[in-house]
């Protein structure tokens, strides 16, 4: 007679009538909860705001309607009209999330490639330099930025912030780089350089193509970073170059704190970083894995 | 057609000395084996002669003309390395064609160069494949094909089947010989492997501790080479070095051991002898006796191996030979096949007009 297939289970115990000790039971339980615990306070913060953003303002509040209500995609619409005009914002923070990268990434390759490659004086203590730069409290260099743009001329513009965000990226993704230029082995680039490509060619047509992902995790890190940047860009900006973050601010008002606009808002911040990071997370993983295989 | 002359090339590292002193004249169309064991400097020669090194002091000269201040890229080389050096992001043919897109060669013309050198290598049915999807072999014969799509004044190979496994690796050897005699190009090939050497080239420049020891025919060297440390490198399997006393009794190994032979001089000396120049034999005929250490059936040959105190001496019998562990045996060697070398230095002790 055939025997009816075992049900499957998550359990321990993986061999017939084997139990694992109480000690064992507890230490599984722990982690699992451990692993609850850590999730939870990442995901629930995201769930708050995804379904706040679709309630009414009646709804946000009452624990009656926490989990079911009468969606609306009223506060969606709303965040785009006056006085919010999150529409603008968000094209701010794009131009200057893609400006910051695009200028960054290419000089963070060169900057990476000779910190890897090349012989220099104080080669070390340069690039703990640059990587020092970002002990100093962002909350320090604030004043000097905003003397120096108003001197300029340049407060409340994009360039102005784009200049700032890369200050912050540019070192994080020198570090970065370095990593997976080190990684790429020295000798396609001396064969390329026998098969006669100038150190310029070697760069652009082997060295980048080799370290590829790691670039692409570098500029996705640079342009998060620079897409979430709160700080500079309250101070530097005022009304033409408002970015997402500060839009947000602009939710606690005087009637009080516009929660489901805010959730709104905080989808749009959301949202494309989640699509990025869809779209690089084969790149990311095989970056994070670079060398193992090699 | 290029002659290449090295001239007091030096080359150090910090305060490591890695090349000394080296003089080497490569004849046009000249086949080089830089033979040596890791360390020796032998790949450092050859990419100061790529460029890739700069010489600390010395001239490198193509033809007559200093190369010295010529960047790798307009020193019109090519190099397969020991581990490929392919371009992991291009396909096969992208590879092999990368040489010819950087001189600014039509994609017309490319396409064609491709398909030759790839057709010379048996690389065809992969040149749209990644080197990720290739075997070792097959990589190497990427390598080679890069190598020889255009024609260099100069061909260099760093170990380039140390990679491969050992079936493979006489495979390839055939390849390059018959490669490098089609092409006739001049070439330098670094390796370890003393039948690589052997094999492979014109002549060959054995180096140790960044100086040349000899530089001969392959055949030369296996015949009269300078030193022990020579002799000991190679064949294969390499020269029997057994260390011996002569006096007004006789001569003697380590152990006491007597050996019928006539020294050159009296005191310590270092004996030498292959393994093919000495036969089983009656005891009558014997220059010496021992007790079989080991015996290895090879196939087409047997290899005997004694112990004579420390030193082990392998000698080759007859394919049909069997022998016992501890069975003893009689050894015969003609005399005129004997090298001396001085003990300590390892230097030839050369009988008049002889070995």
């Amino acid at each position: 007679m055939p025997q009816p297939p075992k049900p499957v289970t998550n359990k321990p115990a993986l061999i017939d009538g084997y139990r694992a000790p109480v000690n064992e039971q507890v230490a599984i339980w722990l982690r699992q909860m451990l692993v609850f615990v850590g999730i939870s306070a990442i995901a629930l913060p995201i769930a708050w705001i995804t379904i706040t953003a679709f309630k009414f303002p009646r709804d946000v509040y009452s624990l009656d309607t926490a989990l079911i209500f009468t969606p609306t995609l009223e506060n969606l619409q709303t965040v785009f009209d006056h006085p919010w005009n999150l529409g603008s914002k968000i094209l701010n923070s794009f131009a200057v999330a893609l400006g910051t990268v695009l200028l960054a990434i290419p000089m963070a390759t060169m900057a990476a490639y000779a910190f890897s490659r090349f012989d220099f004086r104080f080669k070390q203590s340069i690039f703990m330099l640059v990587i020092a730069s970002q002990f100093i409290p962002a909350a320090v260099v604030v004043l000097p930025y905003f003397l120096l743009f108003k001197q300029l001329g340049m407060l409340d513009t994009r360039s102005a912030l784009v200049l700032i965000n890369m200050s912050i990226v540019l070192p994080y993704a020198v570090w970065m780089m370095k990593g997976f230029i080190d990684a790429v082995p020295i000798e396609i680039e001396e064969s390329a350089m026998v098969d006669g490509a100038s150190r310029a060619r070697v760069l652009w047509e082997i060295v980048v193509p080799a370290a590829l992902p790691g670039i692409i995790t570098a500029a996705v890190f640079s342009f998060t970073l620079t897409w979430n940047e709160f700080l500079f860009a309250l101070i530097i900006s005022k009304q033409d170059a408002l970015t997402l973050p500060i839009g947000l601010i602009g939710f606690r008002t005087e009637r009080g704190d516009l929660w489901e606009l805010m959730a709104a808002g905080g989808i749009l911040i959301t949202a494309p970083m989640f699509l990025i990071s869809l779209l690089v997370q084969k790149q990311f993983i095989q970056s994070l894995t670079a060398g193992s295989v090699r | 057609m290029t002659q290449i002359s090295l001239r007091g090339l030096h080359k150090t590292f910090g305060t490591t000395q890695v090349v000394k002193d080296l003089n080497l004249d490569i004849a046009a169309q000249e086949f080089l084996v830089l033979l040596g064991p890791s360390g020796c400097g032998k790949t450092t020669t050859m990419r100061m002669v790529a460029g890739l090194e700069h010489a600390t002091h010395g001239e490198i000269s193509f033809n007559g003309q200093r190369v010295n201040e010529i960047p790798t890229q307009q020193r019109d080389v090519a190099m397969v390395f020991q581990n490929y050096g392919l371009y992991p992001h291009m396909t096969v043919a992208q590879n092999i064609a990368y040489p010819l897109k950087l001189r600014g060669i039509g994609s017309a013309e490319r396409d064609a160069a491709v398909l030759r050198a790839a057709a010379r290598v048996e690389l065809e049915p992969y040149l749209h494949r990644h080197p990720r999807e290739l075997s070792g072999g097959q990589r190497q014969r990427v390598a080679l094909a890069r190598s020889i799509v255009r024609t260099p004044k100069v061909f260099l190979m760093d170990e380039p089947l140390s990679n491969l496994d050992a079936k493979l690796r006489v495979a390839m050897r055939a390849e390059i010989k018959h490669l490098a005699h089609e092409l006739q190009v001049t070439t330098i090939y670094v390796t370890h492997d003393q039948i690589e050497a052997m094999t492979l080239a014109n002549r060959v420049a054995i180096m140790k501790d960044g100086v040349i020891l000899q530089l001969a025919s392959p055949e030369e060297i296996y015949n009269n080479p300078f030193n022990a440390y020579v002799a000991g490198f190679i064949g294969s399997p390499a020269m029997n070095l057994i260390p011996v006393h002569s006096d007004g009794a006789g001569l003697n190994a380590e152990d006491g051991t007597p050996i019928q032979a006539q020294a050159p001089r009296q005191g310590p000396l270092t004996l030498g002898i292959r393994a093919e120049d000495m036969q089983l034999c009656a005891s009558s005929q014997a220059n010496f006796s021992a007790a079989i250490y080991a015996f290895e059936l090879l196939g087409d040959s047997t290899m005997a191996t004694i112990k004579l105190g420390g030193a082990s001496v392998v000698i080759k019998g007859d394919k049909h030979l069997r022998l016992q562990f501890g069975e003893r045996v009689h050894v015969r060697f003609d005399a005129a096949r004997l090298y001396w070398f001085d003990i300590d230095s390892g230097e030839r002790v050369r009988p008049l007009g002889e070995r």
